[in-house]
């Protein structure tokens, strides 16, 4: 069967069908879109930290603006050139198209993975460390956890004599790790006492599991059977004697509402204990002998004596010292600091002199001291390039990512200034890419340090986990991505697999490249809202 | 639309053009959010920054619907359906944007003073 209005247009609209369907695709993507940007505005206007302005790498996001732009132009040149039936031009035009595509992925990839691979911690009093976390080594040679992976040092330490597992929500995977690891440190867990539980009505209780059983996720999977068949059972033993009693009381009260009578409704609870059975919400297993135990801080709310997994596993046992350890430290941001000063009224200057950082770091106040300088030799350039304004103030004073931010760029020239590494113009290009370069600047640039786990407020990578920012500049980047990825698709199959189509018949070609197009200059139209919100503002 | 040969190879010079301009403009916008010297308003991003970054991202975007994706000269039915999705889309920014008023803002609304 022929599919009707493919090539010719429909009298109705004036449009072949495709068209049709293409601008209304379009349309629901402007909304979707859309609703993404009022969510950045939305987000920004509200945030009650420093919204991070001009921090994404200009470099890469110019280049992959100049790439779409660039292929925004060849599709369409690709077009006319099947609209004036050249294959050969629009081959060259296509395939520069899908080149274009897979080099925004490839910058795309780079950038995403420099932020992945970037740690940065706010401390209790709201300054931020940026850097990268080292892995644990005993002299040269790196320690392996029981998998054979390497440890980063980012984890928390605790000493287990005894843990508590919630039978409804304890997380498979978690028991697992949690026997490899008592495994590989020659240790057992085992069942503390006892468990038993009445499992029939009116029947004694019986022994489900006996002390001294190793654990398993199939032992917890047990209990957990009898607890929620138990529950399950009480729960309809319950449904069942109070519907009895508003039965009886209804009877007793005719005429009157259920609200007037809801008060003298209540579950005899001695007739109900008989039969109903017994709940296991928890089991204890023994840790012999206590055993060091490492979990990711996003796993565990940590506390000496007690620590309690997301699962709400409770771990007994002593806190080890589990410090974040920075192999390279990259910047130090007293923004937030600053801006929390402020609110309380407070010099913001003085509370960052007065900062754990600065207290604790000779490094960071040396930078510190460094960077005012610096900050006070830009005022100085700003009042002699502008002059003051009518109210007798600078017209133009540093900004506050100015004042309070030192960033890699800024230790880099520290470094520099001091008589440190100094890089050619190459490599302090492939920094922009890349990020700082800590092998080619070094110890003096980028030092170590060791955050104490108990100065750690907030850490993560750069990932929609460490603020609002990110998570939208990884969900809008992403979703972009991932219409370049499908358009490059579309546009791929035209070049390699149209041949045949452009023979029999070279105006639906034309057309299919049209809508196509239609969709990839939408791609463009995104980015170019993209690039300056994210990267320049 | 360019139908004819002869109108197609004359459009091949204004999407060179307008390629061009495209370029331009994300130059300028580069230019003027990094070179002190090129900023306007404040020291930094400020409001004057962001108008001026989004009207030129307004420009090129409308280049490229008008030109590149043919909207200066397509039929009726493409308006209707493209200009809804913009309609929706500024209500929507709209009401997100009443959020502002939105009372869990205020510290005395739950203490009544």
């Amino acid at each position: 069967m022929e599919i009707p209005y493919l090539v010719t247009p429909r009298k109705d609209t004036g449009l072949f069908n495709s068209k049709i369907a293409i601008w209304l695709f379009l349309a629901s993507e402007v909304m979707l879109f859309g609703g993404f940007f009022s969510a950045y505005v939305f987000l920004r206007l509200g945030a009650d930290y420093p919204w991070p302005e001009r921090t994404l790498p200009v470099l890469p996001g110019l280049i992959n603006t100049f790439v779409l732009i660039g292929s925004s132009v060849t599709v369409v040149f690709a077009w006319a050139s099947l609209k004036l039936r050249n294959w050969r031009n629009f081959q060259i035009y296509m395939g520069i198209t899908v080149f274009c595509a897979v080099v925004f992925m490839v910058f795309k990839g780079i950038e995403y993975n420099v932020k992945f691979h970037h740690q940065a911690v706010r401390l209790k009093d709201y300054t931020v460390i940026e850097g990268h976390l080292g892995y644990e080594k005993e002299g040269e040679q790196y320690v392996l956890d029981h998998k054979g992976n390497r440890v980063e040092e980012n984890l928390i330490f605790i000493e287990a004599s005894k843990l508590t597992f919630n039978t409804v929500r304890f997380h498979k995977p978690w028991v697992d790790e949690l026997l490899g690891q008592a495994e590989h440190r020659k240790a057992k867990i085992v069942l503390a006492e006892d468990v038993s539980a009445v499992t029939e009505e009116g029947k004694a209780p019986t022994v489900i599991a006996k002390a001294g059983e190793l654990f398993s996720n199939d032992l917890l999977g047990r209990i957990q059977k009898e607890h929620l068949a138990a529950r399950s059972h009480n729960g309809q033993e319950r449904t069942d004697a109070l519907r009895a009693e508003w039965v009886k009381a209804k009877a007793d009260n005719p005429g009157k509402k259920g609200w007037q009578i809801a008060s003298t409704v209540n579950i005899d609870a001695a007739a109900l204990a008989p039969k109903l059975l017994t709940e296991i919400s928890t089991v204890s297993f023994n840790v012999e002998p206590a055993t060091k135990f490492e979990f990711k801080p996003r796993d565990i709310k940590e506390a000496d004596g007690q620590s309690r997994l997301r699962d709400d596993t409770v771990v007994d046992g002593k806190l080890l010292a589990s410090p974040m350890v920075f192999h390279h430290v990259d910047a130090i941001d007293f923004q937030h600091l600053a801006m929390k000063a402020e609110a309380k009224g407070l010099d913001p200057m003085q509370a960052i002199e007065n900062s754990w950082l600065i207290q604790n770091s000779p490094f960071a106040k040396a930078a510190w001291t460094w960077h005012k300088g610096e900050v006070a030799k830009l005022e100085k350039k700003l009042l002699d390039g502008y002059g003051l304004g009518d109210d007798k103030k600078p017209r133009r004073v540093p900004t506050h990512k100015e004042m309070y931010r030192i960033g890699w760029k800024d230790l880099g020239a520290k470094a520099e200034s001091e008589g440190g590494v100094k890089l050619s113009w190459m490599d302090k290009t492939k920094e922009e890419f890349l990020g700082p370069n800590y092998d080619a600047r070094g110890e003096a640039t980028f030092p170590g340090f060791s955050v104490p786990r108990e100065q750690v407020g907030f850490a993560a990578k750069f990932t929609p986990a460490w603020n609002t920012y990110y998570a939208l500049y990884f969900t809008m980047t992403g979703l972009h991505g991932l219409h370049v990825i499908g358009g490059a698709l579309v546009l791929a199959y035209y070049l390699f697999f149209g041949r045949k189509m452009y023979l029999e018949n070279p105006e639906w070609l034309a057309n299919r490249v049209e809508i196509g197009g239609l969709f990839w200059h939408f791609v463009d139209l995104v980015w170019i809202f993209v690039f300056p919100i994210f990267y320049l503002m | 639309m360019a139908d004819t040969p002869e109108a197609i190879k004359k459009s091949v010079k204004t999407y060179l053009f307008v390629g061009g301009i495209l370029f331009l403009g994300t130059i300028i916008t580069v230019l003027v959010a990094t070179v002190p010297a090129l900023d306007i308003g404040r020291h930094g991003f400020d409001a004057m920054d962001c108008i001026l970054g989004l009207a030129i991202a307004t420009f090129k975007a409308s280049l490229v619907a008008y030109i590149f994706m043919h909207l200066n000269h397509e039929k009726k039915a493409v308006y209707w359906l493209f200009g809804s999705g913009l309609v929706m889309v500024c209500s929507l920014a709209f009401l997100t944007a009443l959020a502002i008023f939105d009372p869990i803002y205020d510290v005395f609304f739950y203490s009544g003073k």
